[in-house]
């Protein structure tokens, strides 16, 4: 046999490669489109083309592979407890605390039904916290994205000190939030603070600003560090996305005469689209959990002006000692965290698939 | 045509050279001015309506805010990295386990299963802590946990738990299959693998995970809020902000306490900035 008929040696596969391989032969009557899009997945050496055998012959091999499975099983085990003690039960029994009426939340009430829904549905304060949540998530979200795409895109183009510079602006993201929220709340004080003084210096107010006389105010000032805490994150992984895409489809689309705007519009946002929805999914479940910053900043106030729905039922719950109120809060924020969680999932299979 | 080129050349040698930089430190001194005013007012002696100063450096190097924030929250500093530590040997501990065995199973075609694992674990991340803690209270208040420090170890580590098994797992789906083939062919049992085989080649990885539990358990403050209700447990989270609330007049010593609070990430940043970069990415993006 000639030398150049010999195969090249097999590429060492990786076990997402195995998992794929299998994956593409349970497909291989799928529609040529998905063929195609695992042909790429499908490895080039040879160690993956063993005869198709979907389903080991005896029944003694049957028995070894399983329990080789069972096996497996044993090492999931431990993590599989820990999120059906500290996830599935607790989660159950805040629906239990949310249908009694429960005063202080040591203490255990009667069954009462849906009561506590009613009553927080038609609460002034619940409705407003919710409100509040709502214009909330959508002004930081817009804004953490708008600029941290802007400074992934400025950034997108090496310059001296950029690698640099970038590692830096990360540190907003790792700072705890309790801690931005202490600077941001003494930058922010009414008298003396240094956005008043700065504010003053440059003749744009002539008298203080008290920046939590008032719940829109101090809704911004919450918004405003959520936003600062939020760029880095969003600027790093759409960096990340943009970084992914080939430098040569930009060019190209240079050379046919497209200017910098037709560029963005019609080759990198496209292609941006799935980084762009994970972002986006994860900035709304990391802004709706937000807790800390309020307490910090506002504590809530003034008057439950700034209540979001999670410091709203810690509030309902410790501090006004509702606690089967607190529950049923609670409840109707962990909804709609799981209503983004089901977009967020089909947004990463999607994801998956295309990447 | 000719001034096009022009502009081009123009582009290319300087402004490449010299905008580009002096923007990016623009941007980044305007994301960073915050902190950099607390550092440097951390550092000065500081006045009941002036905290927070205009000035560019400290007027007078002083270390006494450091020394009366810490002497306030040295013992909340123990607990914050006791409690953080902990959570990072309960949350790798069970997730490097959990990713092996994800892993594996994938490739012996039990796909639907992990993906329905995957499944969970992405969305145990969206649970919103408040909906937990309620809960968490009246179960403690059973198991006695309320206001010790196992308690938040356990707490915390539903943060920190199903990103790191995602993050595992991502990152031990591109360690050669050889390998573990080979130890099965030499008979080594699938716990034998694990220990010597796979988990010594996941070490990066588990720096990040690690790592990213840590930063979770060090920031915490829902149930370090909540769950300390009246007790002597205090971490530095909630130290801080009792600290801040009753110092409404000397700032000094709160920003003192910010930097202190601060420092992990820090240190993260300067010594494990790859780790943390991969693990956004691989938490966020693979999974």
């Amino acid at each position: 046999m000639p030398r150049d008929e010999i195969p090249p040696p097999p590429r060492t596969a990786t076990w997402s490669e195995r998992a794929n391989a299998g994956a593409n032969e349970a497909f291989a009557e799928a529609p040529p489109a998905v063929l195609r899009d695992g042909a790429r997945a499908r490895p080039l050496g040879g160690t993956l083309q063993q005869p198709a055998s979907p389903r080991p012959k005896g029944a003694r091999e049957w028995l070894r592979s399983h329990r080789r499975q069972a096996i497996l099983v044993a090492f999931v085990v431990p993590s599989l407890a820990y999120i059906v003690i500290f996830f599935a039960y607790p989660l159950i029994y805040g629906v239990r605390m949310s249908l009694e009426n429960i005063g202080f939340i040591a203490q255990s009430g009667p069954f009462i039904g849906l009561h506590n829904y009613k009553e927080e549905v038609h609460d002034p304060v619940t409705g407003k916290a919710l409100i509040d949540t709502a214009l909330f998530l959508v002004a930081s979200l817009f804004f953490q994205f708008t600029i941290g795409l802007g400074i992934a895109s400025y950034f997108n183009r090496h310059f001296f000190l950029s690698s640099f510079l970038r590692s830096l602006i990360i540190i907003p993201w790792l700072f705890p939030p309790i801690a931005s929220g202490t600077i941001f709340a003494i930058m922010f004080a009414g008298q003396g603070g240094i956005i008043d003084e700065t504010l003053r210096s440059l003749h744009l107010v002539h008298s203080p600003i008290f920046w939590f006389d008032s719940s829109f105010k101090a809704m911004f000032v919450i918004t405003f560090v959520n936003v600062w805490i939020g760029i880095p994150f969003n600027a790093v992984l759409l960096y990340s996305g943009l970084q992914d895409i080939p430098g040569e489809l930009r060019e190209a689309a240079a050379l046919d005469g497209c200017g910098p705007w037709q560029r963005f519009r019609y080759v990198t946002a496209p292609l941006l689209r799935p980084v762009s929805l994970i972002v986006i999914m994860l900035g709304i479940i990391y802004t709706v959990k937000t807790f800390d910053l309020v307490i910090v900043i506002t504590n809530g106030g003034p008057d439950n002006g700034s209540q979001l729905m999670s410091t709203w039922a810690y509030t309902l719950a410790f501090q006004n000692f509702q606690t089967g109120d607190a529950a049923a809060v609670a409840n109707m924020l962990f909804v709609f965290c799981m209503v983004v969680a089901f977009f967020y999932i089909r947004a990463t299979r999607r994801e998956v698939v295309i990447a | 045509m000719n001034r096009r080129v022009t502009m081009l050349v123009f582009w290319k040698r300087y402004a490449r050279r010299f905008i580009l930089p002096i923007g990016g430190l623009l941007v980044t001194g305007l994301m960073l001015l915050p902190i950099y005013f607390t550092a440097e007012s951390s550092l000065e002696p500081s006045s009941a309506f002036q905290a927070l100063s205009q000035t560019i450096v400290p007027s007078r190097f002083i270390f006494s805010n450091y020394r009366v924030a810490f002497d306030s929250e040295h013992a909340s500093i123990i607990t914050s990295l006791l409690i953080a530590s902990g959570a990072v040997v309960l949350s790798v501990g069970v997730a490097l386990p959990a990713a092996y065995g994800l892993t594996k199973l994938g490739y012996l075609r039990s796909r639907a299963v992990v993906s329905v694992a995957i499944m969970v674990l992405l969305v145990t991340q969206m649970v919103p802590g408040i909906s937990l803690t309620l809960a968490f209270y009246k179960l403690f208040v059973h198991f006695h946990l309320l206001n010790s420090i196992a308690g938040l170890i356990l707490a915390d580590s539903t943060n920190g738990m199903p990103f790191a098994a995602l993050v595992l797992r991502a990152y031990m789906g591109s360690i050669p299959v050889e390998l573990s083939d080979a130890a099965y062919v030499d008979g080594a049992s699938e716990w034998r693998t694990f220990r010597s085989v796979i988990a010594p080649l996941m070490v990066p990885a588990i720096i990040t995970a690690g790592l990213f539990v840590f930063l979770f358990a060090w920031g915490d403050f829902l149930y370090a809020y909540t769950l300390t209700a009246g007790g002597n447990v205090t971490p530095l989270t909630k130290g801080l902000l009792t600290f801040f609330t009753n110092n409404t007049v000397n700032w000094g010593p709160v920003l003192a306490t910010v930097v202190l609070a601060a420092i992990p990430s820090g240190l993260i940043l300067s010594f494990g900035q790859r780790y943390v970069l991969g693990g956004l990415r691989a938490g966020a993006l693979k999974g």
